[in-house]
């Protein structure tokens, strides 16, 4: 799992890619820290690299969502596959992201 | 086809590499879809995760069992561990209509068992959590 942060057009672009598993998710928080930080902008998740996510995955997606909102930010989250776009149907992830 | 596959973990959160093999093989042994297996992979390591966190004190040692038995049409899991008591079916069911601000940030592990699997039972038995999950499958 690796997770690649860029500055574009004022914003931030994350390009996940691989398994974001409960012990890659741990890693991921730490990597996610720099997007917490830049919650008062736009930030991207680019997910066409990201093959499975499970619940603690999910979690840092939401922690980053509920920040974005105190900051004023917000998330985009871009190219998700199909099973990813069920597990985010099951959640109810849906209706609390702009995904694209 | 008639099978049945066993497997133990340490109470370390980095074995879930190994649960995710041994879900892959069994699924293509069983001549699982993908979608299917991924699921099947996606409910067990939230399964797995949990007892790996909260069934032994923090720093002990302990172990979480899975065996797999799948005939034609349906795949169980029976996952155990010698911790303290604890029934994830107890838990409240998470509302994923709720609004953003009133989402909390647990409970979606136990959630996406209960969609993903068809029957989720518990028992706690000579000391031990048993978890029984099962999924009816087309292979």
């Amino acid at each position: 799992m690796t997770i690649n942060i860029q500055e574009q057009n004022g914003g931030f672009v994350a390009i996940l890619s691989g398994r974001l598993d409960t012990p890659a998710a741990v890693k991921a928080q730490q990597d996610m820290v720099p997007l917490m930080e830049n919650a008062d902008k736009e930030i991207t998740l680019d997910c066409t690299g990201l093959e499975y996510i499970s619940s603690s995955g999910l979690r840092l997606f939401l922690a980053l969502r509920k920040e974005t909102t105190v900051k004023g930010g917000k998330v985009i989250i871009k190219n998700i596959n199909d099973e990813i776009k069920k597990v985010f149907m099951m959640t109810g992830f849906f209706n609390l992201f702009e995904i694209v | 086809m008639a099978l049945q596959r066993k497997l133990t973990l340490p109470n370390d959160i980095n074995a879930v590499s190994q649960l995710n093999e041994f879900i892959d093989m069994l699924c293509e042994e069983l001549g699982i879809d993908m979608p299917t297996n991924m699921a099947l992979n996606l409910a067990l390591e939230e399964a797995v995760v949990n007892v790996m966190s909260y069934a032994y004190p923090e720093g002990t040692k302990g172990e979480v069992g899975v065996e797999a038995a799948a005939d034609d049409d349906r795949i169980v899991f029976v996952i155990t561990d010698s911790g303290k008591p604890f029934d994830p079916t107890k838990k409240d069911e998470v509302d994923t209509t709720l609004p953003l601000e009133e989402r909390s940030i647990g409970g979606l592990g136990i959630h996406l068992i209960r969609q993903i699997m068809d029957e989720v039972k518990y028992q706690r038995r000579e000391n031990q959590n048993i978890l029984t999950l099962s999924k009816t499958i087309k292979s």
